[in-house]
Parts: structure tokens; C-alpha cells; sequence
């Protein structure tokens, strides 16, 4: 009971810092789809007075993706129905030309208004409509829940990392005896502290297990069935077998730095 | 016969030499001496311990054990020096969680020894030190006479070239005292081994003439 007891108490802290990892990497994937969506849907209105091509715009600005040419002969058969053909020449002359605009990433809305002006800058653009407003509360949105999960994660590390603390300092106390003892028969440090490794190797190798087993059940059985669309859409973002890796790497990291900060705070023969 | 040991205008001190504890000293030892170093009560007895034993650097002069200049030692060096040295505590410093055996052959199991040669060795120190018996118990389980007696043979199961004891029998009646300095001066003269106590008074069983060195008002000076 000692023993799962002992293990728990460092097993549990590193769990939530991988926890806290691992939902980093799913959020970061899945808003780097959502945020592609985002840019995928928007494009701005630009009024020509004569016709450009995609060079011209980015002449412009670096950030311009595409420029798609709405095609005139549709906006006059709309909006001329039951005229002339004569009459709908001469409208379809004096129609400037319209282009769909779009961004090569997701933006604020400063460099928006820094694109309008550089497209305005051109002689032969007449006007610009960046539809700022709409765009602007989306992304504020979406900035503002990237934010508070990445809060939430960061306080999360912090308690785990002062759990971890509090247990290595229980390490110490049970560890500290018989490595004082056998670094004044001349043990070197890693025989030393082979005991306290094995002990926090085998709990980084759990902790990374049981995370990953966590969201392996998230990604096939909860998802699957939660009937939470972007859950279901985003299903092969929820955890990839490199993650596995990552979060070993993780708590190996963090088990070395733990293992060592006790190794050189217990050296010296106590009194 | 060769100095194991050598100190030339020695002075040890804490708070980075603020605070002198030794100065100046200067004293041999050669191979196979049994000395006793004495001194009253503050007088630097274990802090000379702790210096030879390589946990605390000399402040100036040189402190030279087995060949090796502790004042300007490495690391990896002063492993190796321990692994040839016995030292007893007078708290003993057993593994608590270790059997009485596991501790006998700690230094043994440092040096990477066999776990055959391992047990061999333990079998043959436990019945040295009279504690058979009690192999497969904890520290915890035995009386102190017993725990320094494991100190005792823990000391010895590498053979050291020297053995430093800080107040051995300090917390022993004068029966398992009696027991304690027999096995050192045993070690001493069977195994040739330097043997260097540190306590209050020397023990009235004594009637050899072994050295005797006193720590007083920061010197160490022979007493003839």
C-alpha cells in the first residue's frame, strides 16, 4: 500500500504535466485547423478600375494568397434583367472590376487596415472592403479561448511542478541517509542514485502511459460517440502515436532534473 | 615504513576560512599506526576526521592521504581514495532499510565485486564481529554495541589501507566498547592497516604504547 502510495504521489503531479502537454499539442493542432478554416473562408473586396492579376496584388503585399476575378457578365445579369442588350454594354463598361482577395494566414485587423492601405495605394484600385468588424470578433474569439486553455494548462503545470516539488522533497528525506552513506565510502553518483532513478524512471514510464491510454480513449471511444462535431471532424488531431514520444521525452526530462536536484542537495554527511 | 598520511602547516576552517579550526599543523603517520587523536570538546577532532576523509578542503597547507593532496583533489579522485578507507561513526551511519549483511558489504559493493565474493566476504566479517546471527536483520532490530560492531566490520570488508573512526564507542557501555576496540586494534596489527581514532580519553585498556596526538588551541601536538 506504502509503495503504490509513494509512487502515486509523483505519478499524479507528472500525469497532470502531461495532461497539460498533451492538451497543448491537441489544442495547438486543432485551432491551427480551425484557424486555417478561418483564413480558407475570408477574402476581401477590391474595386479595380482596371483589370489586375495575382502579381500585381502582391506587388502589393506579401501576405496576399490569392485574387479571384468575380466575373463581371454575372453581377450585370442580375442586376440588368429585362434590358437591353445595347444598355447592358454600356453598364458592363462602366463597371469597375471586382476581385475576391485572399490572405496567406489568419490576421489582426492592424494588418488588415495595413493591407487596405497598400492596395489602395495602387492608382487603378478604387476601393477596398475588408469586412473587418465580422472578422474581427471571430478572431477575438477564437484569441481570447486559445488564452484562457493556455492559462488554464500553464496553472495547471505550475500546481503539478509544485507537487513535484513537494515529493521530491519526500524523496530526499527517504533517499538522503543512504546516499550520504554511500558517497563517504566513495560511491559514484550514479550508483548512488540508481535506486531514486529506477524508482522515477518506472513512474515517468506510467505516467506517460496512462496519459497516453487517456487520450487514445478520448480520440477512438469518446469522440467517436460524443456527437460533438468538431470532436468528430478533428478526430485523428486528438492524439498521434508521435505524441506518445513527446510526452515520454517529457517526463524522462523531468524525472532527470528532479532525480539530480535531490542527488546534489542530499551530498555532504549530515550531522 | 611510508607516510600514509601527511600534514604540512595544515589549517582547516568554515565561513570560507572565517572561522579557523586548525591552523598551522603539522604531523605524520605512517603505515600500520594505531593513533589516537584527543582534544576536548569543539577542539576540531572530527573536523580533522572530515578532512581526511576528503568531506571538507584544507583552507591552506596540504593534507596528504595515500599519495593524494586533498586540498587539491578531484572528484573522481576522492571516490577512489574512500573506496580504500574504513570509517566509523559514532552514530554508526547504517542503512536503515539495508540488512546488517547488505551493510557489511557496501564498500564491496561499491568496488563492483561479485555478489558471490560479496556474501563470502559478509559470512566471513559477520563471524569475525560475532553477529552470524543477525545477517538477514535490519540495524534497526540490534543494540548499539551490535550496529557499531556492523560499522565495525563494514569498515574492514575492503581491507582499507586506513581506517578512521570518530568516537567509536561514544554511545557504548564499556563491555561493547571493549569489543570495538579489540576489532580495530586486531585490524591493525593482523592486516597491517593505519588505524586513527578520534575521542574524548583514551581508553583505559590501553596499556600499549600507541600514538597519541592532541588537538588544543588549534594545534595538533604529539603527547609523549
Amino acid at each position: 500500500m506504502k509503495f503504490i502510495k509513494n509512487h502515486l504521489m509523483f505519478i499524479l503531479p507528472l500525469m497532470a504535466i502531461l495532461l497539460g502537454i498533451e492538451f497543448f499539442l491537441v489544442f495547438d493542432r486543432t485551432t491551427n485547423t480551425y484557424e486555417k478554416s478561418l483564413k480558407e473562408g475570408y477574402s476581401m473586396l477590391v474595386v479595380a478600375k482596371k483589370p489586375l492579376k495575382l502579381t500585381d496584388f502582391k506587388a502589393l503585399n506579401s501576405h496576399i494568397d490569392s485574387a479571384k476575378s468575380i466575373k463581371r457578365e454575372d453581377i450585370v445579369s442580375e442586376v440588368a434583367k429585362g434590358i437591353s442588350k445595347s444598355t447592358t454594354k454600356e453598364i458592363l463598361d462602366a463597371l469597375p472590376y471586382f476581385y475576391n482577395v485572399s490572405l496567406d494566414s489568419y490576421m489582426r485587423t492592424a494588418s488588415l487596415d495595413r493591407i487596405k492601405s497598400d492596395l489602395e495605394a495602387h492608382k487603378n484600385i478604387k476601393k477596398v472592403e475588408t469586412f473587418g468588424s465580422s472578422y474581427s470578433s471571430a478572431y477575438r474569439l477564437f484569441e481570447f479561448i486559445k488564452f484562457t486553455l493556455k492559462l488554464f494548462i500553464g496553472f495547471m503545470a505550475v500546481v503539478s511542478l509544485f507537487l513535484i516539488i513537494k515529493q521530491m522533497e519526500i524523496w530526499k528525506y527517504a533517499h538522503k541517509e543512504r546516499m550520504q552513506v554511500m558517497e563517504i565510502f566513495g560511491a559514484p553518483l550514479m550508483l548512488r542514485s540508481g535506486v531514486l532513478f529506477k524508482v522515477a524512471i518506472l513512474d515517468a514510464f506510467v505516467a506517460t502511459l496512462l496519459t497516453s491510454m487517456f487520450f487514445i480513449y478520448i480520440k477512438f471511444q469518446w469522440a467517436a460517440t460524443s456527437g460533438i462535431d468538431i470532436m468528430m471532424q478533428k478526430q485523428e488531431e486528438l492524439f498521434r502515436v508521435t505524441d506518445i514520444g513527446i510526452l515520454l521525452g517529457s517526463a524522462l526530462l523531468i524525472v532527470i532534473i528532479a532525480v539530480y536536484s535531490v542527488v546534489f542537495s542530499s551530498r555532504g554527511v549530515q550531522e | 615504513m611510508s607516510n600514509v598520511i601527511n600534514a604540512s602547516h595544515l589549517t582547516l576552517a568554515y565561513d570560507n576560512g572565517a572561522q579557523e579550526i586548525i591552523k598551522d599543523a603539522n604531523f605524520s603517520i605512517k603505515k600500520g599506526e594505531f593513533v589516537f587523536i584527543t582534544g576536548p570538546s569543539g577542539s576540531g577532532k572530527s573536523t580533522l576526521l572530515k578532512a581526511l576523509y576528503g568531506q571538507i578542503k584544507p583552507s591552506e597547507g596540504s593534507l596528504i592521504v595515500g599519495g593524494l593532496d586533498l586540498a587539491n583533489i578531484s572528484q573522481g579522485k576522492l571516490q577512489e581514495l574512500r573506496t580504500h578507507m574504513g570509517i566509523i561513526f559514532q552514530d554508526y551511519k547504517l542503512v536503515n532499510e539495508w540488512t546488517v549483511s547488505k551493510n557489511v558489504v557496501l564498500p564491496l559493493m561499491i568496488a563492483g565485486y561479485a555478489v558471490d565474493v560479496q556474501n563470502t566476504q559478509a559470512e566471513r566479517l559477520l563471524k569475525h564481529v560475532k553477529l552470524s546471527e543477525h545477517a538477514d536483520k535490519y540495524p534497526m532490530e540490534l543494540s548499539g554495541g551490535e550496529q557499531q560492531r556492523v560499522g565495525v566490520a563494514r569498515a574492514l570488508s575492503k581491507n582499507p589501507v586506513v581506517i578512521l573512526a570518530d568516537e567509536p564507542t561514544g554511545n557504548l557501555d564499556d563491555y561493547s566498547s571493549n569489543v570495538i576496540w579489540d576489532l580495530m586494534e586486531n585490524a591493525c596489527q593482523q592486516l597491517d592497516t593505519t588505524v586513527l581514532v578520534v575521542t574524548h580519553k583514551i581508553p583505559t585498556i590501553f596499556s600499549l604504547p600507541y600514538r597519541h596526538l592532541i588537538i588544543e588551541s588549534k594545534g595538533v601536538y604529539e603527547v609523549h
